[in-house]
């Protein structure tokens, strides 16, 4: 590959093009990764799919760094007190705990993936897939109902591109937490790639926060494998980023599945954060519930965009979206894309959107029983994000999450 | 107590206001139990809205004070912490907002503007238990989102509930008697008249005389028109009973 793969390189895209070139070990598969990322180049706006996070415009001009800055101390993590198998993935290095896996769990550094193929055409993915060094791997083993939770934090900093991926296995009647952070500082991309399965009657909790700073720009996608009568479930927090996107695609592979996907976005300054999924029933009488809140103040924007697609063969699929959006001030901005592709014809899908702001009768009440305007104004955007928070089952979790919510009520100016 | 002076109040698009209250004079005393009766859109929800401050329902002159200080510059917050509360006619239903929570926030906030010390978590427990049984609520009412859900006459109990816990130094009541069967509204007697003494005032609207006979109040009014156009004592809710408010509406 001696001439550049890219067609105008943004400096961006040039910094990573020579960051390529200076991995070893790179195979075929990583190659021709490279190549499906460089004929599509970092989506823009005009992607359809990627209106609203043009992770060009965000990136173009910045010039990645060679090498991430070091991250001198990690401070404990908030769940820290759940007792988790913590898992830190700094800077795209993984590093493990240093106890052995307990019984019926297996975990370990692997060889990245060579190709997903539901990401296939994924430019971001495929990038990914050509830069990753190494991936996290976790198994939990047939019939292993695995209580503790296993913590993945995703930590970065610095102004070079970081890469990782995540590969999670829940076998048969097995039942796992995974809980993963996204934290640091990484204003050139930080990506992330998760590729999942649940094997048959299996049952997968997974949550998700995203605390990056300001300057942050990252992306993560999570294809899932749901095969027969398994669950999946999952919760995201995120208090934005500079551009900041979880993109969960989820394929039904056996019957009677079920998935609740909710997420919820608490955002001020100009934070974005995007949650983008896609489901795909592929087998019959699968169950999907998906809730998205999304809380925006001052020049937040909260992008929800969520799409259910049912194949002919997925009869009896009951499937319901539901997006709000809460504005707070003029400049916040929410943008909503609910959309439904049914081959099936004996199917109940639904979905439903909404955006608006606070109640003034609903304040007037408070107030009149002697909350002053902050706190009025916090309680009812308490309980707007907690129909997805308080509904978290585990209960030191579910604290996490509340504590979450109002340490970003109370900074509240 | 409440002193309403040339009250004025006009609602509406702020293009295409009309006046409600129209010079409406009112005292009532500390101590007093005072009733506000009126047909139908004549201004009585818009009074109390007023005095506590909804927003779209200032008052284009005249005044009302609280123990002598001047309320209507006052945020609803402010209004509640000197000690009026209004039950409403209408109560919300708050999806998402614990019940119990939001009752003691709104305690403790009234009483840091007091400068008052916060009621313990146990203390208030006791509290709200021994007041849910007077009004009639069960633990696991207490355990749902505000109101969500509830009967008329449940939200009703809800507002008794919080009277009962604030012990406000001055109440209006709008309408608390309305979809309430009878073993309710001799409750909302009870709640009133143990709270009732020389440091509290209370203005009871209602359309029926059947609420007065728990409550028997010093003085009743009638509203119509935006004013005050009769008042007298206890016995002039049992006469407009049986006359109706024809005889005003053609006054005002
Ligand atoms: N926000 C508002 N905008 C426009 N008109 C209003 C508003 N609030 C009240 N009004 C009007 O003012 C008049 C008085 O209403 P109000 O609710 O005060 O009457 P009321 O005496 O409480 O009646 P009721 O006995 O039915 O409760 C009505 O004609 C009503 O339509
Ligand atoms: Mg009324």
């Amino acid at each position: 590959m001696s001439n550049s793969l890219l067609i105008n390189p943004s400096a961006f895209e040039a910094g990573l093009e020579a960051a390529f070139r200076a991995r070893t070990s790179v195979t075929e598969t990583h190659g021709a990764a490279y190549e499906r990322f460089a004929s599509q180049h970092l989506p823009n706006r005009r992607r359809e799919g990627w209106k609203w996070s043009d992770y060009n415009a965000a990136l173009r001009s910045v010039s990645p760094a060679s090498a991430p800055d070091a991250v001198e101390t990690i401070a404990p993590s908030a769940f820290a007190p759940l007792d988790p198998i913590e898992i830190q993935i700094v800077n795209g290095r993984v590093i493990l705990p240093t106890d052995a896996a307990p019984k019926g769990v297996r975990f370990g550094i692997m060889d990245a993936v060579g190709t997903i193929p539901e990401l296939e055409t994924h430019a971001i993915a495929s990038m990914n897939v050509a830069m990753s060094p190494k991936a996290f791997g976790l198994e939990i083993k047939n019939g292993v109902l695995f209580n503790r939770p296993v913590l993945i934090r995703h930590i970065g900093n610095g102004a070079a591109p970081i890469f990782s991926q995540t590969m999670i296995r829940v076998g048969e009647k097995a039942f796992a937490t995974i809980i993963e952070t996204y934290e640091g500082a990484t204003p050139a991309l930080a990506s992330h790639l998760c590729h999942l399965v649940i094997r048959d009657g299996g049952s997968l909790n997974r949550f998700i926060m995203n605390e990056t700073d300001d300057n942050t720009v990252n992306h993560s996608i999570c294809a899932a494998k749901i095969e027969e009568r398994a669950h999946f479930r999952q919760t995201s927090l995120s208090t934005g980023a500079r551009l900041s996107r979880h993109e969960t695609v989820l394929h039904f592979w056996g019957e009677g599945a079920k998935a609740q996907i909710d997420s919820a976005a608490l955002l001020r300054s100009d934070r974005h954060a995007d949650f983008t999924t896609h489901v795909l029933h592929k087998a019959p009488g699968c169950e999907t519930r998906q809730l998205h809140k999304g809380v925006a103040d001052e020049k937040g924007r909260a992008v929800f965009q969520g799409k259910f697609e049912v194949q002919r063969a997925a009869q009896k699929t009951d499937a319901k979206m539901t997006a709000n959006a809460l504005l707070l001030s003029n400049g916040a901005e929410a943008n909503h894309k609910p959309e439904l592709e049914i081959y099936a014809d004996d199917v109940e899908c639904a979905h439903g959107s909404t955006c608006g702001a606070l109640d003034a009768d609903a304040l007037f009440y408070l107030r009149q029983r002697g909350l002053n305007e902050h706190q009025a104004r916090a309680l009812l955007i308490e309980a707007f994000a907690g129909e997805v928070i308080d509904v978290i089952e585990n209960d030191e979790i579910r604290e996490v999450y509340t504590a979450k919510v109002s340490q970003w009520l109370e900074a509240r100016a | 107590m409440l002193k309403i002076d040339n009250l004025h109040v006009a609602v509406g698009a702020e293009d295409n206001k009309s006046e409600i209250i129209k010079g409406l004079s009112l005292e009532v005393p500390a101590g007093e139990v005072h009733a506000i009766m009126g047909p139908n859109g004549s201004g009585k929800s818009t009074l109390s809205y007023t005095a506590a401050g909804r927003d779209g329902y200032e008052a284009t002159r005249g005044s009302i004070t609280l123990e002598g200080a001047d309320i209507l510059d006052m945020d609803p917050d402010e209004r509640a912490a000197k000690g009026l509360f209004l039950s409403f006619q209408h109560p919300m239903e708050i999806p998402g907002v614990q019940t119990m929570h939001f009752i003691r926030t709104a305690m403790n906030s009234q009483r840091k503007a007091r400068g008052e010390d916060e009621v313990s978590a146990a203390d208030f427990i006791k509290l709200i238990r021994e007041k849910a049984k007077l009004v009639g609520l069960d633990d696991a009412k207490l355990k749902r989102p505000f109101n969500v859900g509830f009967s008329g006459g449940e939200k009703k109990r809800m507002e008794m509930l919080q009277m009962a816990m604030f012990e406000p130094t001055f109440s209006i009541m709008d309408e608390t008697d309305s979809g309430l069967d009878i073993d309710a509204l001799k409750m909302v007697g009870d709640v009133v008249n143990a709270l009732r003494g020389p440091g509290r005032g209370f203005l009871v609207i209602t359309h029926y005389q059947r609420l007065l006979e728990y409550i028997k109040p010093d003085r009743v009014h009638v509203l119509a028109g935006g004013r005050i156009v009769k008042s007298g004592g206890a016995n002039l809710a049992a006469e407009l009973e049986k006359s109706g408010y024809d005889q005003f509406v053609e006054a005002a």
